[in-house]
């Protein structure tokens, strides 16, 4: 169980001496506990504090990294189990499928070309899964040196023949990529392969108490770079195990299971598939493979994990960019409110229902409201000026009247004065600015 | 054992709320459609039971919507007959229940009389045996006069009449109450509105088991997580307990959907984003998927493809599972 | 069964009541205001009257404390009339607007800690020396001479002196043979001979000093005699910066971009300050002369403008203060009117929200000494709350707005004569009766009549828990108004001024979000340390609010956590008590140097916990209703 700020502030020095960075022992506690520092920041803790503290604030779940250079996949270190907790720190990675004996080469290309740009961000495809199917030791070594030659993207080796995967493996093993995958059979001899070419190893278990023992196992062998695929590929059971591996890891500090979790999607509809891998990325897959690699079926599956992986904290904002409600005109109020997304959809929706068609001006404060912003200097007559000159509000409109928040009526003056505009103080409230509207400009 | 599950013991469960009533009950229905009621988090069956599995409705409009070209070959021959439209969601394309949307009382559209709109409601429910789910236009005025009327014309039917938000909760609850229905609260993406519009609701004297919430879910890459956090939010604090937030819950999945870019975009315009009518398809798709894992219990969606795969989802993740102890 | 006299004094007021009737009752009768925050219950403690004459059957002596009982203090609404009696009551118990800023009587002696673990030391105090005389052998100088007749005086080593008073010295050590009175101002590990005289004449000199509490609202003094420890005098008045603005952000604004504000707000407070003290002097017959040393308490913001330091940064994410600790300085340099050469030293702050003032407070309250798990909530603007014990101490603003203390309320105003402190509302007439302050005719809403207003318009379902009027009851009170919907607590031919006395929607939209603040603040706090609510043990309410405020009000509206109302406590002004105490303790003053480092500041702003307490804390009492039983089981 992770200890509480006041639980670790016990065992500190409670000097308050600052050598930490932090201006108390408690604050130091409380960001530990958090896990916003580590416990080397303070030198004078004592040798049995380091030792109860230092496993209560080891990360639960290990980061495993696949591939090299810019490609390098971070899987695992999360620390929550709802995002809303805190947040969750590395995407599920998506791997797409290829089997040796396909054209790679084309196929290759087909992935490497999934990538996707929306709302500013851009996304891709983490890594290509090279499968055995031929069970030939040339075919398949030949197949990752295609893989290799063909794509920067990290790899995952699926091929539990341990001579097969031992060519293929040594082949591109300074791809550093996944070994999929140790099992009842093979363990000893797949783990020391993944030992000796340094490649992050997949477990694959027959269920979860034999993931749990297999795991054991291997980690006696003295190897921890691990992935762990319990084996099963029905929706519900996937589910469960990648829930108890999450919980066990996070909150029982469940050593054995302290590592990212891999399934497969098991649908053979692309369709179906990317609704059920939707699932496993909600449900703490740290990699989920697919088949599916068609851009639309790609696209809603990557969107879906930007989304989950956003930062729950940062406060909600929209695009300080100026929005026309309704069929506006030149001659339509411009109303100025701030891009914290609360503010500016109840103001969004007051206007809408003013049915008086106008524009709203979202200035950027760093997602904060209205009042908040101008006590902490991020609303001010300068930001409005550069939010109206931003968003070409002199072309937009053929009038030089916006409308301020009846709140910060106190930048009346500075705002006439930095943008050259009449201001014309609104409501407090927005409830307010039905009634405005229709006295204003009706 | 190499491992021990971890089972979280909840003290709570979701409330279930019956949706239609039967003709001994009081209604017309040909059969009722229980929600809520589960004892764990979504789907997790080994700790918990989850007595009613989620359900999808399709969108009947009482006007012809302007919806993109893509779903017109599914439901263009019935736009403009509601009760033929709703007839065919249920049996060609499978929903479990239908949504009515009284898009045209909206002023600025046809600006229906409540008492037009009492009529469409009525010939929906003579068209259909499922339960049905009646939404007023949005604009917050004219539903408090439209959906009472509803209410009071269909007595008896339990039907799930929404949305209701601190604004004009007073009138459609009170009409709720009277006329035997369920009732759909909305809040704005804030789960504190949420709980607040549940007491409100309730310290009004409409049982909880009438209520269904409306958190507010944009779509897939709209702000999906938002929504989808308060709802594991309110899922939690359901199972931990708080009453005020155990009410199942109704997304609005193919409304949002639609909205977006990406299930509009064409493929000629948009080739990097693939093809449009199965990117649409997906998009909702997806949508719906998320909300499941976030505790959803209805799901109003567009596309019967997209309701068919969410099905087919649905049916997987509500396979028991287990771990021994 | 006969009617029975009570003689008030010193208002020599008497009235004729039934036997049984309390002494809180008969005072009301004759016109008497009692303070009593707890409305009779015989829980705050504060009625204390003296039975001067008589006899009284006494219910209950509550927590009254050992000494008072002693001096025959007793709890009127816990004593009963039975003969004739003579009673007495003391200033500390009337309810006057002087209360509004000083309210001394709150503490007992023994709760401000100068008896229990604070030795006696003022920092300037007067010192009686004789100093062996220097002979051919023993021909150490005059300066170094005192300094070592000094040192075994007081516990220094760095002892100085400045020039002027040194050249005085050689014939002020000769005038009396050796034997001289010193003035000595001493903090933390420097001394500083301020004055001399010729002989043993502590008696004839006169020291005093000022302990200064700057509010961003008002200003309050305490004139103390340097030698006894004693208050010779207090006041207080409204911060003239008022004029440039309500709260600390305004301020900050006014001086950081007006040209010259900075200069304007800082004369401000120092003439503020000036008048009072000159008052103060004036009244007690000192001479300004004799005042050498002044503790000053402030928040953040406060200090920072008394002493001329640009607030700028305060304001500005990540939001850094100039100075935590400022040094000592002269009065000269501020320009007070006193000793030119008194120190002035200011308590130091913790961060840019959580200042001197809080520090002081935490300081008075031995907050850092206990055992148990203390909550210090300053409900004022601010809103700076402490939680902690001697282990831990964590701090936070949660900026709650000048709601409390009348601001941004139609009718808003501090707890003077007129204010109206309580409301009564027939459910079914939806009439109201007020009472007042002083019960003279309305003028305006306190803090804590808002809080009354609140809770009574709750209850009669006036408001909805969101705080919504609600608009479809009929009573012609409910109306529009310029402001949207009101409500009409006191028609004009009832009120001080003639105008109808309303609450607003927005009005009450505004108390929730203080009261909102408030309660998140709390709950953050305790959340940082992963703690709750029962685990606090006592909570001490500060402020020149705080003391009027019904604890069951602030429960019922969910401004203070559903904790049992005896755990609460007010201590009034702490903040001016805490500089009181430093003044005269220089250990006192050691330790609040030390409280300033000790205390871990909570950045409420930095992650969402505190806005989404803060959202779920808008509702009446709270959106988790399972959070105040003693409140919900009342349906
Ligand atoms: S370095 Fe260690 S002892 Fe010093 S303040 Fe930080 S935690 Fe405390």
């Amino acid at each position: 169980m992770a200890l509480t700020g006041l639980e670790i502030f016990k065992q500190l020095p409670k000097t308050n001496c600052k050598d930490c960075g932090h201006p108390t022992c408690l604050a130091f506690a409380m960001a530990l506990a958090s896990g916003k520092t580590s416990l080397d920041k303070c030198p004078h803790i004592s040798e049995e504090a380091k030792e109860t503290l230092g496993a209560a604030s080891a990360p639960p779940i290990a980061l495993v990294k696949v591939g090299t250079g810019d490609s390098v996949v971070e899987l695992g270190d999360e620390t929550e189990l709802f995002r809303h907790d805190k947040r969750f720190y590395h995407p599920t990675a998506i791997a797409v499928l290829v089997e040796d004996t396909e054209n790679i080469a084309d196929r290759v290309a087909e992935i490497n070309d999934l990538n996707f740009d929306r709302v500013g961000l851009h996304y891709e495809i983490d890594m290509v899964a090279l499968q055995c199917v031929s069970g030939n030791v040339d075919t398949f070594k030949a197949a990752a040196e295609q893989v290799a030659a063909n794509t920067n993207k990290a790899m995952v080796l699926i091929c539990e023949d341990v001579a097969v995967m031992e060519a293929a493996a040594t082949a591109v093993a300074d791809r550093k990529p996944l070994l999929y995958a140790a099992t009842n059979d093979n363990y000893e001899a797949m783990t020391a392969l993944a030992q000796k070419l340094e490649c992050p190893l997949a477990v694959k278990g027959n269920g979860l108490d034999n993931l749990a023992e297999l795991v054991d196992k291997i980690t006696k062998l003295g190897y921890k770079e691990l992935v762990l695929d319990s084996g099963n590929r029905e929706t519900s059971q996937v589910l469960a195990d990648l829930t108890q591996i999450r919980r066990l890891a996070v909150r029982k500090r469940f050593r054995t299971f302290g590592y990212p979790a891999m399934t497969f999607t098991s649908k053979d509809d692309p369709h179906e598939e990317v609704v059920q891998a939707s699932v496993y990325v909600a449900k703490y897959a740290g990699l989920v493979v697919v088949k599916a690699s068609k851009k639309e079926e790609i696209l809603p599956l990557l969107t879906w994990r930007q989304n989950l992986y956003t930062d729950p904290q940062k406060p909600i904002q929209v695009e300080a960019k100026a929005v026309a409600i309704g069929d506006v005109t030149p001659d339509s109020p411009v109303y100025i409110t701030t891009n914290f997304s609360l503010t500016y959809y109840i103001v969004e929706g007051e206007v809408e229902s003013s049915k008086i068609p106008a524009y709203i001006v979202p200035v950027n404060t760093d997602g904060i409201s209205v009042l908040t912003a101008w006590a902490a200097g991020k609303l001010t007559g300068e930001a409005i000026a550069k939010a109206l000159e931003e968003n070409d509000m002199e072309s937009k409109v053929n009038h030089k009247t916006l409308v301020l928040p009846g709140y910060v009526a106190v930048l009346s003056g500075s705002t006439e004065e930095a943008t050259g505009w009449k201001v014309l103080v609104g409501p407090r409230e927005a409830a307010g600015i039905t009634k405005f509207a229709r006295e204003n400009f009706a | 054992m190499a491992f021990s599950a971890m089972k979280e013991k909840y003290s709570s469960q979701v409330h279930t709320v019956v949706l239609g009533a039967t003709k001994e009950e009081g209604g017309t229905r040909d059969y009722t459609i229980t929600v809520g009621g589960e004892g764990a988090l979504p789907f997790l069956h080994f700790e918990g039971e989850v007595p009613h599995r989620p359900v999808v409705a399709l969108e009947v409009w009482d006007v012809v919507p302007e919806w993109h070209e893509s779903l017109a070959p599914y439901f263009g021959d019935v736009y403009n007959d509601p009760a033929a439209w709703a007839k065919k969601c249920v049996m060609e394309y499978n929903a479990d229940l239908v949504v009515l949307r009284l898009k045209g009382a909206d002023p600025d559209v046809a600006d229906a009389s409540p008492e037009d709109c009492a009529k469409v409601v009525k010939d929906v429910l003579a068209a259909v045996g499922c339960p049905l789910i009646v939404l007023g236009c949005g604009n917050p005025e004219k539903d408090s006069k439209v959906l009472p009327a509803v209410a009071e014309a269909t007595s008896g039917e339990k039907l799930l009449i929404g949305v209701a938000d601190q604004e004009n909760y007073k009138s459609i609850t009170a009409a709720c109450i009277v006329h035997n229905h369920n009732i759909i609260a909305g809040s704005p993406i804030d789960i504190n509105i949420c709980k607040q519009l549940n007491i409100l609701i309730t310290e009004m004297n409409l049982p909880a088991d009438r209520i269904v919430i409306d958190p507010t879910t944009a779509a897939l890459g709209y702000g999906l997580e938002y929504g989808y956090s308060i709802m594991e939010r309110a899922r939690i604090g359901a199972l931990q307990g708080d009453k005020m937030l155990a009410m199942p819950i109704i997304c609005n999945v193919g409304h949002e959907v639609w909205r977006s870019k990406e299930a509009n975009a064409s493929s000629e315009d948009y080739p990097a984003w693939g093809d449009q009518a199965n990117r649409s398809i997906l998009w909702e798709a997806t949508t719906a998927a998320a909300l499941l894992q976030a505790g959803a219990n209805i799901l109003i969606m567009r596309h019967p493809k997209a309701l068919a795969l969410v099905k087919q989802n649905i049916e997987e993740l509500m396979v028991p599972t287990s771990f021994d102890d | 069964m006969d009617k029975v006299t009570v003689l008030f004094t010193p208002d020599n007021v008497a009235v004729q009541v039934e036997p049984g009737t309390s002494l809180l009752q008969a005072a009301g009768l004759a016109g008497i205001s009692l303070v009593s925050s707890c409305g009779g219950d015989g829980t705050c403690g504060r009625c204390l009257v003296k039975v001067e004459d008589g006899h009284v059957r006494v219910a209950e002596t509550g927590n009254l404390s050992k000494k008072a009982k002693q001096s025959g203090l007793v709890l009127a609404c816990q004593s009963f009339v039975e003969s004739n009696v003579v009673i007495g009551i003391p200033s500390m118990s009337r309810l006057t607007e002087h209360q509004v800023l000083l309210d001394e009587n709150q503490l007992m002696e023994e709760d401000i800690g100068t008896d229990e673990g604070f030795f006696f030391r003022p920092l300037c105090r007067v010192v009686e020396l004789t100093l062996s005389p220097p002979t051919l052998a023993e021909n150490v100088a005059d300066w170094e001479r005192l300094q070592t007749a000094l040192r075994n005086v007081i516990d220094c080593s760095d002892i100085r002196i400045s020039l002027p008073v040194l050249r005085r010295l050689p014939e002020l050590l000769r005038t009396d043979d050796w034997r001289v009175t010193v003035i000595v101002a001493q903090m933390n590990d420097c001394a500083e001979v301020v004055d001399i005289a010729a002989g043993h004449v502590q008696k004839e000199l006169n020291l005093y000093g000022l302990a200064i509490d700057i509010g961003t609202t008002t200003v309050a003094i305490n004139l103390i005699d340097l030698k006894s420890g004693l208050p010779v005098g207090q006041k207080g008045s409204y911060n003239r910066q008022a004029s440039f603005g309500d709260d600390v952000i305004s301020r900050i604004i006014h001086a950081s971009e007006a040209s010259g504000g900075l200069p304007e707000l800082q004369s401000a407070v120092i003439s503020t300050i000036n008048d009072l003290v000159a008052e103060l002097l004036q009244l007690s017959n000192i001479d300004a002369h004799d005042v050498r040393m002044v503790t000053v308490a402030g928040n953040t913001t406060m200090t920072h403008l008394f002493l001329g330091l640009s607030p700028k940064y305060i304001r500005l994410e990540p939001y850094i203060p100039l100075a935590a600790s400022t040094p000592a300085v002269r009065a000269s340099e501020l320009g007070l009117n006193i000793n030119p050469a008194a120190y002035v030293v200011c308590f130091p702050s913790v961060a840019s929200y959580v200042g001197g003032d809080i520090v002081a407070g935490t300081l008075v309250t031995n907050l850092a000494q206990e055992e148990r798990i203390i909550l210090l909530i300053d409900i004022g603007t601010n809103g700076e709350m402490v939680l902690g014990n001697k282990d831990w101490l964590v701090t936070a603003a949660c900026s709650a707005g000048p709601a409390f203390e009348g601001g941004g309320i139609t009718f808003g105003m501090r707890a003077m004569k007129g204010a109206i402190d309580k409301i009564k509302v027939d459910p079914a007439t939806f009439d109201v009766q007020v009472s007042t302050v002083g019960r003279c005719k309305a003028q305006g809403i306190c803090g804590s009549g808002l809080i009354n207003c609140l809770a009574t318009l709750r209850a009669v379902g006036i408001i909805d828990r969101t705080g919504k009027l609600q608009t479809d009851l009929s009573t012609p009170r409910l109306r529009q108004g310029d402001d949207g919907w009101e409500f009409v607590l006191v028609y004009g031919n009832d009120t001080a001024h003639g105008r109808d006395i309303v609450i607003t929607e927005h009005d009450i939209k505004n108390l929730m979000r203080a009261k909102a603040a408030v309660y998140a603040g709390i709950r953050s706090m305790l959340q940082a340390v992963q703690l709750t609510e029962d685990m606090i043990d006592c909570v001490l309410i500060a402020g020149g609010f705080g003391n009027c405020l019904n604890i069951r009000d602030a429960i019922t509206i969910g401004l203070l956590p559903d904790l049992p109302t005896e755990k609460y406590r007010f201590i009034g002004n702490s903040s001016l008590k805490g500089a009181r105490l430093a003044l005269i303790s220089q250990q006192a003053w050691q330790e609040a140097q030390l409280l300033g480092s000790k205390m871990t500041y909570l950045e409420l702003s930095a992650g969402n916990e505190f806005m989404d307490e803060f959202m779920s804390a808008l509702f009446l009492p709270h959106t988790d209703m399972t959070r105040f039983p003693s409140v919900t089981n009342l349906k």
